[in-house]
C-alpha cells in the first residue's frame, strides 16, 4: 500500500454549467455558450442536448443558429469565478487538501482523500457522496478515484460517472485512453500518430531508452504517466471563504417576480454554503447592474445572523419594494458576510420581547408603508434646538435596563412643519392669534423664553417662545407652545400641550 | 324542612328554560391590568389598563391624554418591555416622552407620513411596469396597516395608536371589523393598544375608555407654566362590577403634570 489515495472531480463544459446552475429551468434545453465579440462570437461550451445537436465547439453564433432550437447564453467569466468558488468550497467539505487541476473550459479538483475511510467510506462510496453533493451544488461532475494523482485526473477527465481503480492496475485502467489524455502539444502528439500510436496502452509498451533517445527526457514521464506510476509532487490550494454569487441576464430584468427567482436560488447556494461550514449569514449585500451602466445597491441585515432561506428572500422581496431599481436590471450579484449562529437565552420571568426575525420582517413591512426613514427609533441630540432628534434603525436585542422614574410631564404635541399664525401682541404679549381657519383669545401668555445658536453657520436660529393658554370661538381651551422666529420675523405654532 | 340549596336547584330547575342558573351569581371576570404610572389614575381603573384589550383615552387638545400615553408608556418600558408608537400625524415629541420615563431604544415610532411620493410612485411604474401599488393610502389607512401589523407580530407589551390630530369624522369611518380584529390580535398577543383620538371609535371592541379633560393650568408667577391639572373620567370599563351609587356616576380622578422645564417637581 501506497498510502496515497487522490479523487479527482472532474465539470466538463464549466462555462455552461456556471450559467446553468442558477438556471435550472434551462436544464433541460439544449444550451450553448458564446464567447467573443459580435459578430465573430464562437462556441466554447455547451451541454449534452446541444453536443447532440451536433454542435462542436469553435462554431459560429450563425452555424448554430442555422440549427435551431438552441439558447444562445453569453460566456460570464464572473458568473464562472463564483461558481469555481462553489466547486472549491464543495469539495472542501469532503478534504481540506486539493490542487486544481482545471485545463481550458474544463473544471477539475484533484482531493487528497486518504485517510479519510473513516468518515465517507471505501472510495467507492466516497465518490459516489462526492458526485451527489456536487449534483445538489448544481454541478454534473464525473470521480475517479485512483493511488496515483495522474492516474485519477485522466480517468476523470475521459469517463462519465464514476470510476475507481485499484492499487497496481493503473496501468490496466488508462490502456483504452487516448494519447490526447496526456495532455501533449501538437508536435508529440502528430508524431505518435505517425508512429501509430493511438492509446496509453500502446504507448505504454514502447521501449523507455529509445523514446528518450527520441523524444526527450519529456518522454519518460509521459510513459510513466501511462503507466500509472509518475510521481506526483502534490501542491495544495488554499482556498479563501468568500460567499459571493454573481448572475448576468441575457435580457434586461424589469419584473421584480424574475429578479426574485433569480434571487432565491442565490440565496439558497449562499445559505448552503454557509451551513456546510456550521456559520450563519449575518448581511446580505445585492449589486444590481442597470441598463445605461447605472449600479443599485441593497444591504439586508437580519437583527441575528440566520440561515432561514425564506426569511432572507422576504426580507429581499420588501427591500426591492422599498427601494426599487431605477432602470432594468442586467446582472446581479449577491455576497453574504457569515457570522456564528445566534444564540438567544430567554428568561422565565423576561418580560415578553418581539421575535428578532418575526421584527425584522415587520419592520420592512412597516418601511414599505410608511417610508423607509418613518419607521425606527428616536435617538435625541446633544442640542439647544428644542426637537432636536434622528432616526435610527430598531433592534430588539433583549437587552435593556428596567427601571422606575414615577414622573408625569406635560407632554407636546409637535407641528411637522410649524404652523405659520398671525398674531395680535398687546403690552408685549400675544393677544390674539389667527391660524387661518378661526381665532383664538390668548387667556394667558408665559414667556418670552428666548434661545438662539448655530449662529456660526447657515441653520442659524434665533426664537422667542411663549406659552399660551388659548380659548377659541368655541370656548374650547388649547395650550400651546407659540414661537416668534425673530430672523424672520414669522410667528408659528410649533406645538400643542396635550 | 327543604333547605335553601335544594330550594335553589329547584327554582333554577323550573326556570332554566327562560334563565339558565337564575340564582347562581355571576362568575367575575379578572383582567390582568398594567398600570400607568399615574396613582389617580390607576384608582380610578383599579389597578391599571387591561393587557391584550384596547383602552381608548378621548379628549381634546391639551386634555392631557398624550402625557396619560407617555406616562403609561414610560412605565412599561421600565419593566424592561418594549413598546411602540402609531403616529398618525407625526405630532410624537421623543423629548416629552424621554422627559416621562419613557426608554426610548425600546421604543419602536413609525411616523405616517401619507400618500405616495409622485417621484417614487414613477419609479416603481417604470421599475415594475405595473400600475403603481395603492398600498399607501391616507395617514390614516397607514396607521392602521401598521398596527395591524405590529399586532400580529407580537412581543409588543403596548402600541398606542395615535388618531389625536385626526379629525373625529374620520376616526368613525374606520371599519367595525378593523377595531374587532385589533382586540382579538391584542387578546392573543398579551398587548395593550391604547387608542388616543377625539373620540371614541372603538366602541364595543373598546376594553375601558377614559375621557380626559384638562382643568386649569399652574403657574409660578406670570411668566412661567409650571404644569397642568387634568380630569380623567372613566365612560367604559368592561368586566367590572359596580354598585348602585357607581352606575348613577361616572367615575372621575384628577391628577396633574409638571412642565417639562420643573426637573425637581414630580406629580
Amino acid at each position: 500500500m501506497s498510502g496515497e489515495l487522490y479523487a479527482c472531480v472532474h465539470a466538463p463544459e464549466f462555462p455552461a454549467q456556471a450559467l446553468l446552475r442558477l438556471r435550472p429551468e434551462l436544464r433541460s434545453d439544449a444550451v450553448v455558450v458564446l464567447e467573443g465579440r459580435a459578430p465573430q462570437e464562437r462556441v466554447c461550451a455547451m451541454n449534452t442536448q446541444a453536443s447532440q445537436k451536433g454542435i462542436v465547439p469553435g462554431m459560429t453564433r450563425l452555424e448554430v443558429e442555422a440549427i435551431g432550437g438552441v439558447q444562445l447564453l453569453a460566456r460570464s467569466i464572473e458568473g464562472e469565478a463564483s461558481a469555481h468558488k462553489v466547486f472549491v468550497e464543495c469539495a472542501a467539505s469532503f478534504s481540506p487538501r486539493m490542487e486544481d487541476a482545471s485545463a481550458g473550459t474544463q473544471c477539475a479538483l484533484v482531493l487528497d482523500i486518504a485517510g479519510t475511510e473513516r468518515l465517507f467510506g471505501p472510495p467507492q462510496s466516497l465518490a459516489e457522496r462526492l458526485r451527489a453533493a456536487f449534483a445538489r451544488a448544481g454541478f454534473r461532475t464525473s470521480v475517479a478515484v485512483s493511488t496515483n494523482f495522474d492516474a485519477a485526473c485522466m480517468k476523470a477527465f475521459a469517463t462519465r460517472g464514476i470510476a475507481v481503480i485499484a492499487e497496481g492496475e493503473e496501468a490496466q485502467s488508462l490502456s483504452k485512453l487516448p494519447v490526447a489524455a496526456l495532455g501533449l502539444a501538437e508536435e508529440h502528439q502528430n508524431t505518435f500518430a505517425l508512429w501509430g500510436i493511438r492509446t496509453l496502452g500502446e504507448l505504454a509498451k514502447l521501449p523507455e531508452t529509445e523514446m528518450i533517445a527520441r523524444l526527450g527526457q519529456g518522454a519518460r514521464m509521459w510513459r510513466e504517466r501511462a503507466l500509472g506510476t509518475y510521481a506526483h509532487t502534490f501542491q495544495p490550494m488554499e482556498p479563501d471563504f468568500l460567499l459571493r454569487e454573481f448572475c448576468s441576464f441575457e435580457t434586461e430584468i424589469d419584473d421584480v417576480e424574475s429578479l426574485l427567482f433569480v434571487g432565491a436560488r442565490m440565496i439558497d447556494c449562499l445559505v448552503s454554503r454557509s451551513a456546510r461550514r456550521a456559520m450563519s449569514l449575518t448581511s446580505l449585500t445585492v449589486r444590481m447592474a442597470l441598463s445605461g451602466g447605472a449600479k443599485h445597491r441593497l444591504e439586508i441585515r437580519p437583527a441575528l445572523p440566520t440561515i432561514d432561506r425564506k426569511f432572507l428572500l422576504k426580507l429581499l422581496q420588501l427591500e426591492i419594494a422599498a427601494n426599487p431599481p431605477a432602470a432594468a436590471v442586467t446582472a446581479l450579484t449577491v455576497t453574504a458576510e457569515a457570522g456564528q449562529s445566534s444564540k438567544v437565552q430567554m428568561g422565565l420571568f423576561a418580560p415578553q420581547t418581539p421575535e428578532p426575525s418575526r421584527l425584522d420582517i415587520t419592520i420592512a413591512r412597516l418601511k414599505a408603508i410608511a417610508g423607509e426613514d418613518s419607521v425606527g427609533t428616536p435617538v435625541l441630540e446633544d442640542a439647544h434646538r428644542d426637537g432636536s432628534f434622528h432616526m435610527e434603525s430598531f433592534a430588539a436585542d433583549g437587552r435593556y435596563e428596567s427601571g422606575s422614574k414615577g414622573i408625569q410631564r406635560t407632554a407636546l404635541r409637535r407641528m411637522r412643519p410649524p404652523v405659520p399664525v398671525q398674531v395680535v401682541v398687546r403690552a408685549h404679549k400675544p393677544a390674539m392669534i389667527h391660524d387661518g381657519k378661526q381665532s383664538y383669545r390668548v387667556k394667558d401668555a408665559f414667556g418670552p423664553w428666548r434661545s438662539s445658536g448655530c449662529w456660526w453657520s447657515i441653520s442659524e436660529w434665533e426664537i422667542e417662545q411663549w406659552d399660551v393658554l388659548a380659548e377659541a370661538q368655541d370656548k374650547r381651551m388649547v395650550v400651546c407652545l407659540l414661537v416668534l422666529d425673530c430672523a424672520r420675523k414669522q410667528w408659528q405654532i410649533e406645538a400643542v400641550y396635550d | 324542612m327543604v333547605s335553601a340549596a335544594a330550594l335553589r336547584v329547584q327554582i333554577e330547575q323550573s326556570l332554566e328554560r327562560r334563565f339558565p342558573a337564575a340564582l347562581t351569581p355571576v362568575s367575575k371576570i379578572f383582567r390582568e391590568v398594567a398600570a400607568t404610572g399615574i396613582a389617580e389614575v390607576d384608582g380610578l381603573l383599579k389597578g391599571g389598563l387591561p393587557v391584550g384589550a384596547i383602552s381608548e383615552l378621548t379628549g381634546p387638545t391639551s386634555s392631557g391624554r398624550t402625557s396619560l400615553a407617555h406616562a403609561f408608556l414610560g412605565r412599561r418600558t421600565a419593566e424592561g418591555s418594549v413598546v411602540a408608537w402609531v403616529d398618525s400625524n407625526d405630532t410624537f415629541d421623543p423629548e416629552s416622552a424621554a422627559a416621562n420615563g419613557v426608554a426610548l431604544k425600546q421604543l419602536l415610532w413609525v411616523r405616517c407620513q401619507g400618500g405616495i411620493s409622485v417621484e417614487r410612485a414613477a419609479v416603481n411604474a417604470s421599475t415594475t411596469r405595473r400600475k403603481p401599488r395603492s398600498r399607501r393610502g391616507s395617514r390614516v389607512d397607514q396607521a392602521l396597516m401598521a398596527t395591524d401589523l405590529l399586532l400580529q407580530a407580537g412581543g409588543f407589551a403596548a402600541i398606542v395608536l395615535d388618531l389625536g390630530g385626526t379629525d373625529a369624522e374620520i376616526g368613525y369611518r374606520i371599519p367595525l371589523a378593523s377595531w374587532f380584529r385589533f382586540r382579538q390580535a391584542a387578546d392573543r398577543t398579551r398587548t395593550c393598544l391604547v387608542v388616543l383620538g377625539e373620540e371614541s371609535y372603538a366602541q364595543s371592541s373598546a376594553e375601558a375608555v377614559l375621557e380626559c379633560s384638562a382643568v386649569c393650568a399652574q403657574a409660578a408667577g406670570s411668566t412661567v407654566l409650571d404644569g397642568m391639572r387634568y380630569d380623567v373620567q372613566r365612560s367604559r370599563q368592561r368586566f367590572e362590577h359596580r354598585g348602585l351609587a357607581e352606575l348613577r356616576k361616572q367615575p372621575v380622578s384628577t391628577w396633574s403634570a409638571a412642565a417639562a422645564w420643573n426637573v425637581e417637581k414630580s406629580a
